[in-house]
């Protein structure tokens, strides 16, 4: 056999595995992720380990001779993961911990980024942009928020603001997320360049407004006038210092099921579903392609911008300069959740524990930071990895049924 | 409810690593002589200037006065809040001071210091007001107007030494900022007065990057001062500095360090750093903890550390430091004594330098 052949067949190979991945059931795929993530805590237990042994420290866990190892693996991902719940096993557990709604509070804000880059996904379209339009759409509602306070009063002004603000951060999202939508309809820009520039835009342009013209006096940071009490998610359930508001939660829940109703019972979901798979295809059948392109993008920039509001009136109770990279994190959320809204719930969940499992890392143990970075990328690429490969075969296998071989008998007429 | 995460923390601690080896680091915090918490700025330790001088404070009261300490670098502006609240929460081992390094903390802080009104706090760089917070300001300008003084003099003179030189018909020198605020705008104001004083001939230009942590946009901006005819650039930007001394060691020519002596924690640097404006966190961490430990710490007091309380300093590079004139020295020690019997006041707001 000729060695171009025995190529061929190593590539048809690899072709078959990645298509066969791409029609795993969902009991298969938990399965999967879940031994990626035992894989990954696996391979990273050995690298806290050697970095214990190569390090220096005051306190070392353990001395044997003269090697001393300074971090204990095993505590650092009991504190990752365990510390992050709250130490459901310690007795006492409470699901109000301080630090399970620190988990939950960044598990919400991922939700909504990782649906702003989902529904894009969705429809065909890579919007790097979330973090921009996370940003435009914070900054929006805390100024939206500023303005209105001083107009209404008491228990109406909660009533009113916060959904106001909430509105006011979809709305700046949604417009900055039309700028790239409309330069990709109609001036034919790829999105993944507009967007990654728009999000430097954003962070400028925040920079300015906040440093200038809506600066707060009275603070060194560049950051605007802190939100009136009533213009923050109100604190029920949760110990008020916790910064979480279960309500928050639960906007970020409706979203979830109003998106999933939206790709899955609606026509405009079905246009934008058949537009990502086969753009001229779904042309074809009356697909107005550029109204669609805009109309993902600026949904997918509203929702990115609800989260910026969540980000401001929930977490910060100001804008700040220097926003978490929420909005790229959303990234990794959704291609984790298979661009699949209920997905998004799970693998914001992952995120949201390797977040704040991160701060419990940090105070019980004397471990770096960059190391604890290094373990969170691991697990998200461990679990990430077979979802992307699945990505892959899926987009194979309808190519396959699209170029393959005719059926005899002229199927094609159908 | 308030966990008392610590509580939780020690068991679970004790049974991993027991199950581990059975041989357990002592940890040395039981019977030291306080038990400190430090929640760092977000550069992080390594930065080579803030957060690692504020290190330097609290390892020196480990080896003199016999405390032990724990340390958090949070990553962003919204960790702060609940890493003070960490410390504030832990009742084992209770901490007796917590150290909260860096203005941007001062939000968070407000409102914790009222949570927790039994924890004793302290801030760096900015004035909490609060009865269990002792916060802790430095004069920068002062410091700053002494590296002014001293880039003045010599870029106006033909001047070699190291990797560097200066035209002698310069006139104008350099200043690179982090992110653009009051506390940043002191060291400008400082430096841009020390300067104008060594000639009002001389320019400033100044840029501010907008970042603490940017060292290749501290490069460019100091490039771009270096081929406009600066040779002396002075920088108040945290990591975002080091751009700045490579950019001097392309150019041939000399920057300014800030925080710490910059010619030792950088020291691949030192060929051209001429001087370095010392800010002793350090010491606002040390006496601090000095006042626990010897429970006389002061709440809602506020500490301003000057020239005369060598809370800042002009120190010079440990390689260049020797061939700086020993006229241009002297000018400088006098202006410093001027500055603290007050007849030389130097601004803090870069608009009010005449």
């Amino acid at each position: 056999m000729s060695g171009a052949d025995s190529d061929r067949e190593w590539v048809a190979t690899v072709r078959q595995r990645l298509i066969a991945l791409g029609q795993t059931s969902a009991g298969e795929r938990v399965l999967i992720a879940l031994s990626a993530l035992a894989l990954s805590v696996l391979v990273g237990t050995v690298i806290v380990f050697v970095a214990g042994l190569v390090a220096t420290c005051r306190d070392p866990v353990l001395t044997l001779g003269g090697t001393t190892l300074c971090y204990d693996p095993f505590y650092v991902f009991d504190r990752l993961f365990l510390g992050a719940l709250g130490d459901p096993f310690a007795g006492g557990w409470s699901p109000l911990n301080p630090q399970f709604a620190l988990t939950l509070r960044e598990t919400t804000v991922l939700i909504f980024t990782g649906l702003s880059v989902a529904l894009a996904f969705r429809a065909g379209i890579f919007n790097i942009g979330t973090q921009g339009q996370l940003i435009v759409g914070g900054l929006l509602s805390a100024l939206t928020v500023l303005w209105a306070a001083p107009l209404v009063s008491g228990g109406l002004g909660a009533l009113l603001l916060v959904p106001l603000g909430i509105a006011a951060g979809a709305v700046g999202g949604g417009a900055y997320g039309a700028i790239p939508g409309a330069l990709k309809a109609y001036a034919e820009a790829n999105e993944v360049i507009t967007t990654i520039m728009l999000n430097f835009v954003a962070v400028l342009v925040a920079r300015y407004l906040v440093t200038g013209p809506f600066n707060d006096p009275n603070s060194q940071a560049n950051q605007t006038p802190p939100l009136p009490e009533i213009g923050q998610f109100p604190s029920v359930v949760f110990d008020p210092r916790t910064d979480f508001s279960i309500f928050a939660l639960l906007l970020a829940l409706a979203f979830v099921g109003g998106l999933y109703y939206l790709l899955t019972q609606t026509a405009f979901g079905y246009d934008l579903r058949t537009a990502g798979i086969q753009p001229a295809a779904a042309e074809y059948g009356g697909v107005d392609a550029a109204r669609t392109i805009v109309a993902s993008l600026t949904l997918s920039g509203a929702i990115g911008g609800v989260g910026g509001a969540v980000y401001v009136m929930m977490i910060l109770g100001k804008f700040q300069t220097g926003v978490p990279s929420y909005g790229f994190d959303g990234i990794t959320v959704s291609i984790l959740a298979g661009n699949n809204p209920l997905g998004v719930v799970f693998a914001g969940a992952l995120f949201g524990v390797l977040k704040s499992g991160s701060t419990v890392v940090a105070f019980a143990t004397n471990v770096p930071p960059q190391l604890v970075g290094v373990l969170r990328g691991l697990i998200i690429l461990f679990v990430a990895m077979p979802e992307f490969f699945r990505l892959v075969g899926r987009r194979l296998a309808a190519r396959e049924d699209d170029a393959g071989p005719a059926p005899v008998g002229g199927g094609a007429d159908d | 409810m308030p966990v008392s995460r610590r509580t939780l923390l020690g068991s679970l601690g004790t049974v991993t690593a027991t199950s581990l080896a059975g041989c357990i680091g002592g940890g040395g915090g039981g019977d030291a002589a306080a038990r400190i918490g430090m929640v760092y700025a977000t550069g992080g330790l390594g930065d080579g200037s803030f957060n690692d001088q504020a290190q330097t404070g609290v390892v020196r009261a480990e080896e003199e006065l016999g405390i032990a300490y724990d340390e958090s670098q949070p990553e962003t502006a919204s960790e702060f809040g609940t890493l003070q609240q960490q410390y504030a929460q832990s009742s084992d081992p209770n901490y007796d001071l917590v150290c909260c390094i860096g203005f941007l903390q001062a939000d968070a802080l407000t409102e914790n210091a009222n949570q927790y009104g039994d924890q004793q706090f302290m801030i760096v760089d900015s004035v909490v007001d609060a009865s269990n917070v002792g916060s802790y300001v430095f004069a920068e300008h002062e410091g700053s107007f002494l590296v002014g003084l001293m880039a003045g003099r010599l870029t106006t003179t033909s001047f070699s030494a190291g990797a560097g030189s200066t035209a002698g018909d310069s006139t104008n020198v350099g200043f690179v900022g982090g992110v653009e605020s009051d506390l940043i705008k002191k060291f400008e104001a400082g430096f841009t007065a020390g300067v104008k004083y060594a000639s009002d001939d001389v320019d400033v230009q100044t840029a501010y990057v907008g970042d603490f942590n940017n060292p290749s946009g501290g490069q460019e901006a100091a490039i771009s001062m270096y081929d406009s005819g600066s040779d002396i650039v002075y920088h108040a930007a945290g990591n975002t500095g080091t751009g700045v001394f490579q950019a001097a060691q392309e150019a041939g020519k000399f920057a300014i360090g800030v925080d710490r002596d910059q010619s030792v924690t950088k020291s691949s640097y030192s060929d051209v750093i001429l001087a370095s404006m010392v800010k002793r966190v350090d010491n606002a961490v040390y006496s601090a903890v000095e006042s626990v430990v010897d429970d006389e710490f002061e709440g809602g007091a506020t500490t301003a550390l000057g020239l005369e309380q060598n809370g800042v300093e002009a120190v010079f590079g440990q390689e260049l430091g020797e061939d700086i004139p020993q006229d241009v020295k002297d000018e400088m020690s006098t202006a410093r004594e001027d500055i603290i019997a007050g007849d030389i006041s130097v601004p803090t707001d870069p608009n009010q330098v005449s």
